[in-house]
């Protein structure tokens, strides 16, 4: 399999260190960038091809629901695969994100068997 | 009131358990003033809007503080430092995302960012005057302590 680049996008580093330790204990080759809000994120979108978007929620600047709003409202991204992975656990936040273009929906805390299977769902 | 504080017991305990890897001891809860005195070093703050107003907020020692951080990041830490901040910031971001699951057959409900605040004996301002606040005191590592506060009631017209 071919390296795939992939965006995390989170507020805390903390969060985003934690999410890529926990994707690459899969064994997929990949090169990671990194976003600590949405238009950073929008910023690196804008210069890099990115296969796999990993989009947390609350963040400040730009919201993780307001980047995927304008993402999917880009002819050239509304394929693009982004898999929120958020605190945001209650169902009207998930229908909501799903609504709006969301490929998938992780709940934190994060674990390795819960991304697997999120991936296994997706072609990146 | 208090019927809206397990969601945020049950929460707890199951973040630390599988975010931090430790399991909780949930002590006595009491009802708190906010005027009360404590020796808290550290406090992270996520205040609730929407159909519901309120706040739910940790509180800790700051050597507390340094170990769930270590944990997280694989770093020892010695001062309330930057990492430290994004560590408890976190730890009630997720909280509090988790338990709006649990409340939302009651309201639906919008979190804010984290407010961390540092300091012995520091205050924390309270969103509402008349909600009362529950303080949850838990119980990890033999040891250690830390308390849980949430003050929650629905927003007025709801």
């Amino acid at each position: 399999m071919s390296t795939r680049t992939v965006l995390v996008v989170d507020d805390s580093r903390i969060m985003r260190n934690i999410v890529k330790n926990t994707f690459a204990s899969m064994n997929i080759p990949c090169e990671f960038l990194e976003a600590g809000n949405g238009k950073e994120a929008l910023a690196q979108l804008e210069t890099k091809k990115i296969d796999l978007i990993l989009l947390d929620w609350n963040m400040p600047e730009l919201s993780g629901l307001d980047f995927l709003k304008k993402v999917r409202a880009m002819d050239e991204h509304k394929d693009l695969p982004i898999i929120m992975v958020t605190s945001e656990a209650a169902r009207y936040n998930v229908i909501e994100a799903l609504k709006n273009g969301a490929t998938d929906y992780i709940i934190k805390p994060v674990n390795e068997k819960t991304f697997q299977e999120k991936l296994s769902k997706i072609t990146i | 009131m208090e019927k809206y504080i397990q969601p945020f017991v049950d929460v707890c305990e199951n973040v630390f358990k599988e975010f931090i890897g430790s399991e909780l001891v949930a002590e006595r809860p009491h009802f708190a003033d906010k005027n009360d005195a404590h020796d808290w070093d550290v406090s992270a703050i996520i205040g609730l809007t929407g159909e519901a107003r309120g706040a739910v907020v940790i509180s800790m020692k700051q050597d507390l503080a340094f170990k769930l951080t270590g944990i997280l990041t694989g770093n020892e830490h010695k001062t309330l430092d930057d990492e430290v901040v994004d560590a408890i910031g976190e730890i009630i971001n997720i909280i509090a995302g988790n338990a709006k699951r649990g409340l939302e057959e009651s309201f639906r409900l919008v979190i804010s960012l984290p407010t961390i605040v540092r300091g012995k004996g520091h205050s924390i301002g309270w969103p509402n005057e008349q909600a009362r606040i529950i303080c949850i005191p838990f119980k990890i590592f033999d040891t250690d302590t830390f308390c849980l506060s949430v003050a929650i009631e629905a927003a007025s017209g709801v």
